[in-house]
């Protein structure tokens, strides 16, 4: 198959492509620092800009582009048509916090520490945007933070750091204190989307409009809140799913009347109302996201930054709306588990519309950005870089994925471990429950589980040497 | 006033809301393995209704009618708690699936039971002045209004809408997660 040529490798000579990685790595290695490498020099604007935007217990299928029948996503949408959307990708832990510090690493949660939303954040492995900041790149985090310890986190690399600690670091869809550079602000905007994304822009646009001497490529880690509840949406969202059909997305055992998990209590209702209402409120929350994703977009256009900025959308979590009883994010069923994850580098993925069917994992944005900002992947790093698997549908990436969970009280899903092939997949529970084994070429709806059958019992000690080996990266 | 025995006095008060409570959960559960879409949704939309009635708004009715039949009010608060207590203690042992006895425990102190016990404040107040309306009808005269009953029933409206209002109780939450990390750190 013809690979057609990056714009980097139509820019730059054969021996100026050589300096240049040769000048990332250096810088990589902290010789920027030093002065050996001058910071705006000429390499640094060949590398890409990076915007990552991460969305919160988004389900894979809650998007127009993944097929679902109302909900309004033109943002994500226009990202699926241009770039690649992933299929399988996973959460290796499916919790806030965990996942967050997995993308942020790159590492698994048995090696990055922070196990559920209850274990502080150290800071003793380093983020992805700290290693791009030492590669000379200029970096802001922008959002959700979410991590226990003490209030923020100290990262004195970030060019700009706006988060907020309100509500355990969950902050509030309207008028939501915001914490610039550690310094605590009023709110700019009324609902919190708009006001991250106002960040975003102006950040990208100060680096654009920036002297050539002291330009660099940037990173923006946008970390949203919609998707969480209690599910809000500003006035000219709000509402605009009310008519329309959730029959049709949910189970058909959903509470009409009250919010009442099955597994949990018809109490929740009180305060809730309806399980269909609330389904239709979380989709305006990611509406109301996708909105300000078009923002995003469309200013990236108009400062001409799309050709060499690489735009990625991606889920914490996934959602779980009722299925197999259950509502929330932790249970290890696919719909929990599986993450939304897009990716747009056009110099990588050609005219984009496609999709990919490897095994992917929120441990692999890390690797995947230091990989395409040509900064060295430290060996902490568990994931792998996506890059091979976006130039070519056809590349391997890895044959299982590794599903850690930690108890996080009060909920009331066990501590767990498993594999996930593409095949199958395998959940040993610490208590309370029986191993689960799905065929999940059998059974996509994960609706048998075949533990005790001899079939299943055949592809066990497999899976668990699979399983030990992963746990032992 | 005649005065019944213990049991009747303290149990058969509760017995009537417990019945319901216990036919209800099995309905609003069971809906789920009923395969008619329509008949499941009405199950659910009905026994949801009763079983939400009969653990929040049981005290109503059960101290009510302890009243009427002479329990003292230590009795009376007993009675009318039986049913969320049980309700609160069926949440807690879910809970041991998942986490150790001890932690489980901490969930009686979680802010929807507090809810539920502020609120079964308010239904307290109210009661008293409803068994007095009845006996003062029924000529065992006794005075209706006091303040007793009508400060209990306003401080807990006052705080069974503060709990809600502030934050829509999602502030209440972060601080019973502050008070399980300050006794038991991450749990792992």
């Amino acid at each position: 198959m013809k690979k057609d040529k990056t714009i980097f490798e139509k820019r730059v000579s054969r021996r100026s492509m050589l300096k240049l990685m040769g000048t990332g790595a250096a810088a990589a290695a902290g010789l920027t620092a030093s002065g050996v490498l001058a910071k705006g020099s000429k390499n640094f604007l060949t590398r890409p800009n990076i915007i990552y935007i991460l969305g919160d217990n988004h389900n894979a299928d809650t998007m127009g582009c993944a097929g679902h029948p109302f909900i309004k996503t033109p943002g994500m949408d226009r990202l699926a048509r241009e770039g690649v959307m992933f299929n399988k990708t996973f959460n290796t832990t499916s919790l806030c916090s965990p996942s967050r510090a997995s993308i942020l690493t790159g590492a698994y949660a048995h090696n990055h520490g922070v196990k559920n939303n209850h274990t502080p954040w150290t800071g003793e492995m380093k983020t992805f945007l700290e290693h791009l900041s030492g590669g000379g790149y200029a970096t802001a985090f922008i959002g959700k933070w979410h991590m226990p310890g003490h209030g923020l986190p100290k990262m004195p690399f970030l060019d700009l750091f706006v988060s907020y600690t309100y509500r355990e670091g969950q902050g509030s869809y309207f008028n939501c204190p915001m914490i610039v550079n550690g310094k605590e602000v009023p709110s700019r905007k009324p609902y919190i989307t708009g006001e991250i994304t106002d960040y975003a822009i102006e950040f990208m646009e100060k680096e654009v409009k920036k002297p050539r001497g002291e330009k660099k490529p940037f990173c923006i880690y946008l970390a949203h809140r919609p998707g969480h509840p209690p599910f809000q949406s500003p006035k000219e969202i709000k509402g605009m799913y009310d008519k329309e059909d959730t029959a049709q997305v949910l189970p058909k055992h959903a509470d009409p009347a009250w919010y009442g998990k099955t597994k949990g209590n018809v109490f929740q209702g009180v305060m809730m109302g309806s399980y269909h209402n609330q389904y239709r409120k979380y989709c305006e929350t990611i509406t109301a996201m996708d909105r300000d994703i078009v923002r995003i977009l469309d200013r990236v256009d108009e400062l001409g930054l799309k050709e060499n900025t690489m735009v990625i959308y991606m889920g914490d979590n996934g959602m779980q709306w009722g299925t197999h009883d259950c509502h929330g994010i932790r249970e290890p069923y696919e719909e929990s588990a599986r993450l939304p994850l897009i990716v747009r580098a056009p110099w990588l993925t050609g005219k984009g519309g496609v999709t990919r069917d490897q095994i992917s994992a929120n441990i692999d944005i890390a690797p995947t950005l230091l990989d395409i900002a040509r900064v060295p992947v430290p060996k902490s790093v568990d994931g792998k870089s996506l890059v091979p698997v976006l130039k070519s549908s056809k590349k391997e990436l890895r044959d299982a994925c590794l599903f850690e969970f930690w108890r996080y009280y009060p909920e009331n899903t066990p501590t767990y471990t498993g594999v996930r092939t593409q095949r199958y997949k395998y959940i040993e529970f610490e208590r309370g429950r029986k191993p689960w084994l799905f065929d999940l070429k059998q059974d996509p709806q994960e609706m048998h589980n075949i533990f005790n059958t001899p079939g299943g019992q055949k592809e066990i000690p497999r899976l668990r040497a699979v399983m030990k080996k992963l746990m032992a990266s | 006033m005649k005065h019944e025995t213990f049991a009747r006095r303290l149990f058969f008060p509760a017995l009537p809301v417990l019945v319901c409570a216990c036919i209800s959960w099995a309905g609003y559960f069971g809906s789920r393995h009923v395969e008619t879409p329509g008949l499941a949704s009405l199950m659910a939309l009905v026994f949801g209704t009763t079983y939400f009635i009969s653990i929040a708004f049981g005290p109503l009715y059960v101290y009510t009618i302890a009243y009427l039949r002479g329990a003292s009010r230590m009795m009376r608060i007993v009675a009318s708690g039986l049913v969320p207590f049980l309700w609160m203690t069926k949440e807690v042992i879910t809970l041991t699936h998942a986490h150790p006895l001890i932690e489980s425990l901490y969930w009686y102190v979680s802010p929807l039971h507090l809810w539920l016990i502020m609120l079964m404040g308010l239904e307290m107040g109210g009661a008293t002045l409803i068994a007095r309306k009845i006996l003062k009808n029924r000529g065992e005269g006794e005075r209706v209004i006091s303040a007793a009953p009508l400060v209990t029933m306003a401080l807990s409206l006052t705080m069974v809408i503060g709990a809600y209002g502030w934050g829509k109780g999602e502030n209440f939450y972060v601080i019973f997660l502050e008070g399980y990390r300050f006794f038991f750190g991450s749990g792992l």
